[in-house]
C-alpha cells in the first residue's frame, strides 16, 4: 500500500526536498540539538511555558490543601473538568501512535519525518493526561489502590467499571509509547553521541544509545524489535480512547449511552492528536528551517486525514441527534434539545462550528495548501474538541432525570489554572525535547534520500508545491 | 495449475447458467409464495434477506473502489475492474428492491399496520419517518444517489483509461471523496429503514456501520474470490501478485477485526446497560437456539479468519486466502440471518425455511450472472496503470 512509491497516479508534492544526500539531512537535525548557541526563542517559549508548569503546581498545592472541594463539581455535575482535560488529552496523544504504528505498518513513507516529535507529543500528552484522574481521586497518594494486588484490606478493584479498564488501557499505552519512542530513538542517540563535541553530551548519548554500533546485526534485530513494538501498539491506538468512551456509554446517562461511541471517539482522538501535531510542526518547520523534511505533502496528508476522521466525528454528532429523536425516550430527546436550546446552547453550537463547520474548508486544495490558514483550522480543532467533552460531560449531567436536581456547572479558577498549566507542562515538555533530542528521525529520513530522487523521475507527473 | 479453457469460453457458460439458474430459482418462489398467505410472507423475508446480502458486494464495490481512488495502493488495481463490474449491479438492486416496495412493505413492517401503530404511543412519535410514503420516497433516493456514484466512477475511470487525463483523475478524486461520505451516511439510512425498523421500537447508533463495514468486507472477500479464478487462465496469472493478494488478506482482516469491534461494543454497551428498551434485541438473538448461531459468528466471522489471517504465509497464498474468503463469504449470510430473521419470530426459535436459502441462491445467481455480462463488457485489466506500475514486467519475474 505504498503512497508515495507505488502509486501511478500520485499527483502530490514529495515528501522530502530537492536536493539531499545523506550527510546534508544528518548535519541538519543533529545540528538543532548539538548547535552550542541556544536561539533566544528557545529561552522565550520555554520560560512562557514554565511559568505555566508553575501555575500548574501551584493549583495542585491548593487542590491537595483544601480538598477537591476547590473544584467547581456539584451534584449532579460530579464529572467535570477533571475528565473533560483526560479525555482531550488522552485524544490528542492518539495520533502519535496512529503516525509510529499503523502508518508504519501501511508502509506510508511520508510519516518518517513526523513520527519521531509525534510520539514525544503522545507520551507528553499522556503524563498531562494522567495527572487529572490522578488528582480527581481525592487522595493521590492512595492511587495505587486501583491495582489488583493482593493487600490485607480485602480491598478488590471492580473489574465491571471501566473506570478500571481505564487504568490498564492508560497505563499500558504510556509503557508501549514509551518503550515504542526509546527504541526509536537508539541509532540515532548513536548518532548524537558520535557527532556531539563536549564531553558530558557524549557520555550522556552514548549511555542512551546503549553501545549501538549500527552493525548488520544491530540494525537486523532492531527492525524486528520495532516492527513487533509496531504491532503492539497498533490495537492500542483503538482499544485506548474505546475504552474512554465506555466510561460514558456504558452507564446509562442520556447523551453517554450510545453505541455509536466507540468509534467516534477514536475518531475524534485521532482527528485532535493531527490537529495537534500540525499545530506542533507548522511553527517548528518555520522557525529551524526544516521545510524540506516537513513538506507540503506531509501537511497536506495530515489535513487530509484531519477531515477523513471529521467526517466519522460528524456522522457520531448525526446519528446521536437522530437517535435521540428516533428512540422515542423523551429523556434522549430531551437530553439532545438542551444541548441545543437549553442553558450551554453556546458550547454545543460551538462545539458544530469548531468541528462540523471549519473543517469542511479543508476539502479545497487551496485551503490545505496554505500553511496559515491550515494552522488556524488546526487550532480551531483544538478548541472544537475540548467543547466535545464539555458538552459531552456537563450538559448530560447537569440536567438528569428528575428536574428537581438540575444544577449549572462551571469551573473556577482553580479548575482553568490546572488546566492551563498542564498546557504549560506540555510545552515546557516540548520546548526540552526540541533542544536534547532529534525531532526528526535521523536515520529513517536517510533511507528516503535515494528514493525522493528516483521517485520524481518515476512519477511522470509534475511536482507542485 | 492454469485451466486451460479461454477465459472467455469459461466465463460466457458461467454467465448462461446463472441466468438460467437464477429464473429457475425465482420462477419456484414466485410460485410457492403464491400458494398461500403464510408462503408470501415467508418469501418476503426471506427475499429481503437475500437482497440484503447481495447488495453487499454491489455497493461495497463502490465503497472500496472510492477509498482506494483516495489512498491509493497496487491491490486495488489489481482488481479495479472487477468492482467496477460489481457496481455497475446497483441499478439491479434497485430494481430488485422494486418487489419490497410495492407488496413487502405490509408483511415485513410492523410499522406499516395502522392498528398497531394506533396502540403503541411510541410508533406513533415515529410516524413522521416510519411510514410507507417517505420509506419509499427515502428508497427512491438512496438507490439514485448510488446509482449516479456508480455510473460516474465507471465513466470517469473509463474516461481516464483512454486519455491519461489528469483531469478525469481528479475528478475521480472529488467524486470519490465526496461520495465516500454520502454512502455512508445513505447506507446507515438504508440499514435503520430495511433492517432495524424490523423491530421498530430498538434503536442503537452504531447498527449503520455495522452494514457498511459487512459491505466492504463481503466486496473484499467477493474481489479475492474473483481474482483467484480468473488468476488460473494465462496472460492474468502474470497480472496478479503474491503482493496483492497479501494486501487484500490484510484488508480482510483489518474489517474482520472492525466487524468484531463494533458488533462487540453495540453487545457490551447494550449487555451492561441492561435497559428494557434495548436487551429485547439481544434476548431474541442470543436465546431459543439464536445462541448457537451467534456463536458461530463469533467463531467464523472472527476468531477462525482473524487467526488463520495472522499468519503472512497464508495471505500470500492465493488458494488459502480464497477458501477464507468463501468461508467468510457464508458467514456474512449467517449474520444477515442472524440480524434479521429473528425479527420475525418475536422471541421465538431458531428455524429456517427452505426459502431463507433458496432464495439468496437465486438473487445470487442473477446477481452473477449480470456481474459476468458486465465484467466481459470492458478489458480485465488496465495496461495503463499496469505499464506505470511496473506490474507485468515485475510479475513475470516472480
Amino acid at each position: 500500500m505504498q503512497q508515495a512509491a507505488g502509486n501511478p497516479r500520485d499527483l502530490g508534492p514529495s515528501v522530502i526536498g530537492p536536493g539531499h544526500d545523506l550527510g546534508s539531512v544528518t548535519d541538519k537535525i543533529t545540528s538543532i540539538v548539538l548547535k552550542r548557541e541556544t536561539p533566544r526563542g528557545w529561552w522565550i517559549g520555554l520560560g512562557v511555558c514554565l511559568s505555566l508548569a508553575g501555575v500548574l503546581l501551584i493549583a495542585i498545592v491548593k487542590l491537595l490543601a483544601d480538598g477537591v472541594g476547590v473544584w467547581g463539581l456539584n451534584v449532579p455535575v460530579g464529572w467535570g473538568f477533571a475528565i473533560i482535560n483526560f479525555v482531550w488529552w488522552i485524544g490528542i496523544g492518539h495520533a502519535g501512535t496512529l503516525i509510529s504504528a499503523i502508518l508504519l505498518l501501511f508502509r506510508q513513507e511520508w510519516r518518517t519525518s513526523i513520527n519521531r516529535f509525534a510520539e514525544a507529543m503522545t507520551i507528553f500528552a499522556v503524563m498531562c493526561a494522567g495527572i487529572f484522574p490522578l488528582l480527581h481521586v481525592g487522595r493521590p497518594w492512595l492511587a495505587y489502590w486501583l491495582l489488583p494486588y493482593p493487600n490485607t484490606m480485602a480491598l478488590w478493584p471492580q473489574f465491571r467499571s471501566p473506570l478500571l479498564w481505564d487504568v490498564f488501557a492508560v497505563s499500558t499505552y504510556a509503557t508501549v509509547s514509551l518503550l515504542f519512542w526509546y527504541i526509536g530513538l537508539i541509532p540515532d542517540f548513536a548518532t548524537l553521541r558520535d557527532r556531539a563535541k563536549s564531553k558530558p553530551f557524549k557520555v550522556a548519548y552514548g549511555m542512551l544509545a546503549l553501545g549501538w554500533r549500527g552493525a548488520a546485526r544491530h540494525w537486523e534485530r532492531y527492525e524486528t524489535a520495532y516492527l513487533l513494538l509496531a504491532g503492539l501498539a497498533t490495537p492500542l491506538v483503538v482499544s485506548v480512547h474505546t475504552v474512554v468512551s465506555f466510561d460514558f456509554a456504558v452507564g446509562i446517562i442520556p447523551g453517554w449511552h450510545a453505541t455509536i461511541m466507540p468509534p467516534y471517539f477514536v475518531a475524534g482522538a485521532i482527528y485532535s492528536g493531527f490537529a495537534m501535531v500540525m499545530t506542533l510542526a507548522i511553527p517548528l518547520r518555520a522557525v529551524f528551517g526544516l521545510k524540506d523534511f516537513i513538506t507540503m505533502r506531509h501537511l497536506q496528508n495530515m489535513a487530509k486525514i484531519i477531515l477523513a476522521t471529521d467526517l466519522i466525528v460528524a456522522y457520531g454528532y448525526a446519528m446521536e441527534a437522530f437517535f435521540a429523536w428516533y428512540s422515542g425516550n423523551k429523556y434522549e430527546s430531551g437530553m439532545m434539545w438542551g444541548r441545543m436550546v437549553g442553558p450551554y446552547w453556546w458550547a454545543y453550537w460551538s462545539l458544530m462550528l469548531c468541528n462540523v463547520a471549519i473543517p469542511q474548508l479543508l476539502w479545497f486544495k487551496r485551503v490545505r495548501s496554505n500553511v496559515l490558514v491550515l494552522f488556524i483550522i488546526c487550532l480551531i480543532v483544538n478548541v472544537g474538541m475540548w467543547l466535545e467533552r464539555f458538552v459531552i460531560v456537563v450538559t448530560s449531567l447537569s440536567r438528569d432525570f428528575l428536574p428537581s436536581s438540575w444544577d449549572m456547572y462551571a469551573g473556577t479558577k482553580w479548575d482553568w489554572m490546572l488546566y492551563i498549566g498542564t498546557i504549560g507542562l506540555f510545552g515546557t515538555l516540548v520546548f526540552l525535547f526540541i533542544r536534547f533530542l532529534p525531532m526528526i528521525s535521523i536515520f529513517e529520513m536517510r533511507t528516503l534520500v535515494p528514493k525522493s530522487e528516483a521517485g520524481t523521475e518515476a512519477s511522470g507527473f509534475e511536482e507542485v508545491e | 495449475m492454469s485451466d486451460q479453457t479461454p477465459l472467455s469460453t469459461n466465463l460466457g457458460r458461467l454467465q448462461r447458467a446463472s441466468f438460467v439458474l437464477a429464473a429457475v430459482g425465482l420462477g419456484g418462489l414466485v410460485l410457492a409464495a403464491a400458494l398461500s398467505p403464510e408462503n408470501t410472507e415467508q418469501f418476503y423475508r426471506s427475499y429481503l434477506m437475500a437482497f440484503l446480502y447481495w447488495l453487499a458486494p454491489a455497493l461495497g464495490s463502490l465503497a472500496i473502489v472510492m477509498l482506494h481512488n483516495m489512498t491509493g495502493g497496487a491491490w486495488g488495481f489489481a482488481i479495479r475492474r472487477q468492482l467496477e463490474a460489481a457496481m455497475r449491479n446497483v441499478p439491479l438492486m434497485a430494481l430488485l428492491f422494486v418487489p419490497i416496495l410495492i407488496g413487502g412493505i405490509h408483511p415485513l413492517y410492523e410499522w406499516s399496520h395502522a392498528d398497531v401503530v394506533a396502540a403503541d404511543p411510541i410508533l406513533q412519535g415515529k410516524a413522521l419517518y416510519l411510514n410507507r410514503t417517505f420509506f419509499t420516497v427515502r428508497a427512491i433516493g438512496y438507490f439514485c444517489v448510488w446509482i449516479f456514484l456508480a455510473l460516474s466512477i465507471v465513466r470517469l475511470s473509463a474516461r481516464y483509461d483512454r486519455t491519461l487525463s489528469v483531469a478525469a483523475l481528479r475528478k475521480l478524486k472529488v467524486v470519490s471523496g465526496l461520495g465516500l461520505g454520502t454512502y455512508v451516511l445513505t447506507m446507515s439510512f438504508a440499514a435503520f429503514d430495511w433492517g432495524m425498523s424490523l423491530e421498530p421500537h430498538w434503536f442503537s447508533t452504531i447498527y449503520g456501520l455495522l452494514f457498511v463495514i459487512g459491505q466492504g468486507l463481503a466486496t473484499l472477500c467477493f474481489a479475492v474470490l474473483v481474482a483467484s479464478r480468473i488468476a488460473r487462465h494465462e496472460p492474468f496469472s502474470r497480472w496478479f501478485a503474491k503482493s496483492h493478494f497479501h494486501d487484500l488478506g490484510n484488508l480482510i482482516m483489518a474489517f474482520v477485526m472492525l466487524w468484531a469491534y463494533v458488533s462487540f461494543s453495540q453487545f457490551l454497551i447494550i449487555w451492561q446497560a441492561n435497559l428494557p428498551e434495548e436487551t429485547p434485541w439481544y434476548l431474541h438473538r442470543t436465546g431459543h437456539g439464536w445462541q448457537t448461531v451467534a456463536i458461530l459468528l463469533v467463531a467464523f466471522h472472527f476468531v477462525i479468519p482473524f487467526l488463520i489471517l495472522l499468519n503472512r504465509r497464508t495471505k500470500r497464498n492465493m488458494r488459502v486466502l480464497a477458501t477464507i474468503a468463501a468461508a467468510i463469504l457464508v458467514a456474512r449470510y449467517v449474520e444477515i440471518f442472524w440480524l434479521i430473521a429473528p425479527a420475525f419470530q418475536h422471541g421465538g426459535g431458531l428455524s429456517v425455511h427452505w426459502m431463507d436459502i433458496v432464495a439468496p441462491l437465486s438473487v445470487g445467481a442473477l446477481w452473477i450472472g449480470a456481474f459476468v455480462r458486465n465484467l466481459r463488457g470492458r478489458p480485465l485489466v488496465s495496461l495503463q496503470d499496469g505499464k506505470l506500475l511496473g506490474q507485468l514486467e515485475e510479475a513475470s519475474h516472480g
